[in-house]
């Protein structure tokens, strides 16, 4: 009896896990399409427990490398059973570069262009606002040559 | 009784497993890394999120070619009809990376007849090294063949890519990613020098010499597993080419970025500028290197 319920323990957690890689795969096809007439090159995809209260939120970080005289668009999506809302920066080296939140007005973009003028290694950052847990599946699009 | 009950939860599990509208085996899935794995250095959590993203795309090389101006050409394709000489996962996974090239730019001139013998070869070699259950093969096969949907033979096109990449990350074959990375990357570079050849531009110039940047961090990865005989080659064939990029000179001139809010929309404008001096010669150099190196490769 204790095998069954050790093999139906397993096997629940499987399936689950499976449903939760359905469902990402989903909110990716979906915010690629929610970007408009691009075309999707890569896709962040992130998982974030709460922070600790009056600590940093927790961030998830990613290195890429972007082309000189290209327009890239990064975009963000929140899945839905999230507690936060998933906010993505773009930084070159330790500048910020954008964000799809703009602290300073209070307004949320679910994406933003970026015009590239100098290939090289840059870094997406997703994290959730005021520290809140979450899973959010963040973009980068090719669309246009500058 | 347990065997039924195993038996009856293996089947909701398989079935609650399959996306709709793709045959998916699970045959492969657990099976053994092939005997490349013995040379796989263990990837930290740290180091995971410092790997680079989008180093070498199958589709953006493709993209710039395209809106250059530049007609289509299968002259700079590679065959297919050497893929079952792939004898083992280095070579299955640096030509599944310059087929995945091949399936970009032939995605991106909308060439969908010709696009069934790349999404086939690359299944063949996805399955050879345990991800081809990331390669949507039918349902790339059923937009391809009814010429619909082009966006979205791109997307399941680039998204199979990025999963394959994942998935061979996460289970300790980064080795393996790596040459598809590499693969793409080549290919890639083969195409622009090759444009470049037959038909010379300033921009596309510029492109090539900024894949300096590019190739040294691809060298940097490779190196890791250079103890390997065969990465040892390939980093080899790839000095080669890295030898002329030394020469091309890129100046940065550092500015502020701009944030623009117009009609909704948020545009950021990067105010640094790069400068890069290649001399027609050092272009020819580069160009008829990656010739040589590329040509190498698929002969192998």
């Amino acid at each position: 009896m204790k095998n069954i319920r050790s093999i139906i323990l397993f096997l629940s957690f499987a399936f689950t896990f499976s449903i939760y890689a359905q469902d990402i795969s989903q909110l990716t096809a979906q915010c690629a399409a929610n970007a408009g007439d691009v075309m999707y090159l890569k896709d962040f995809v992130v998982k974030l427990d709460a922070g600790t209260p009056g600590g940093a939120p927790p961030t998830a970080r990613f290195a890429l490398l972007l082309s000189k005289s290209v327009v890239y668009r990064l975009s963000i999506c929140t899945a839905p059973n999230s507690e936060g809302e998933a906010v993505l920066q773009l930084f070159d080296m330790n500048t910020l570069l954008g964000s799809t939140f703009i602290s300073a007005t209070g307004k949320d973009f679910p994406y933003f262009d970026f015009k590239c003028q100098k290939t090289g290694v840059y870094h997406v950052f997703i994290s959730f606002k005021e520290g809140k847990a979450g899973e959010a599946v963040g973009v980068l699009s090719y669309v246009k040559k500058l | 009784m347990i065997k039924k009950l195993v038996y009856v939860l293996a089947v909701v599990l398989i079935f609650g497993s399959c996306r709709s509208g793709e045959k998916q085996t699970s045959e492969t899935e657990f099976e053994v890394p092939d005997s490349v794995l013995n040379t796989e250095v263990p990837i930290s959590e740290d180091v995971m999120q410092n790997i680079i993203q989008n180093i070498s795309s199958p589709i953006e090389m493709a993209a710039l070619i395209k809106e250059l101006g530049v007609p289509y050409s299968n002259k700079y394709l590679s065959s297919t009809d050497r893929v079952n000489k792939l004898s083992n996962s280095f070579k299955q996974s640096l030509n599944l990376g310059i087929y995945g090239a091949d399936l970009g730019y032939l995605n991106m001139y909308n060439k969908t007849s010709a696009v069934i013998d790349y999404i086939s070869a690359i299944k063949t070699l996805a399955d050879e090294i345990k991800v081809g259950q990331f390669f949507d093969f039918t349902t790339l096969k059923r937009l391809a063949t009814n010429n619909q949907n082009l966006d979205s033979l791109m997307y399941i096109s680039v998204h199979s890519f990025n999963q394959m990449d994942k998935y061979l990350h996460s289970n300790n074959r980064s080795n393996l990613s790596a040459l598809m990375i590499t693969g793409i990357w080549l290919e890639g570079l083969y195409f622009a020098t090759q444009v470049a050849k037959d038909a010379p531009n300033k921009q596309l110039a510029e492109r090539i010499g900024e894949q300096k940047i590019v190739l040294n961090e691809l060298i940097l990865i490779l190196e890791t597993y250079k103890k390997d005989k065969q990465f040892s080659k390939l980093l080899d064939d790839l000095y080669l080419i890295k030898e002329h990029f030394n020469d091309v000179n890129i100046k940065i001139i550092k500015g502020e970025p701009q944030m623009i809010e117009e009609n909704g929309m948020l545009t950021i404008v990067q105010n640094d500028k790069s400068i890069v001096e290649i001399t027609p010669e050092l272009l020819n150099k580069i160009i008829n290197t990656t010739e040589e190196v590329r040509n190498r490769i698929i002969s192998l």
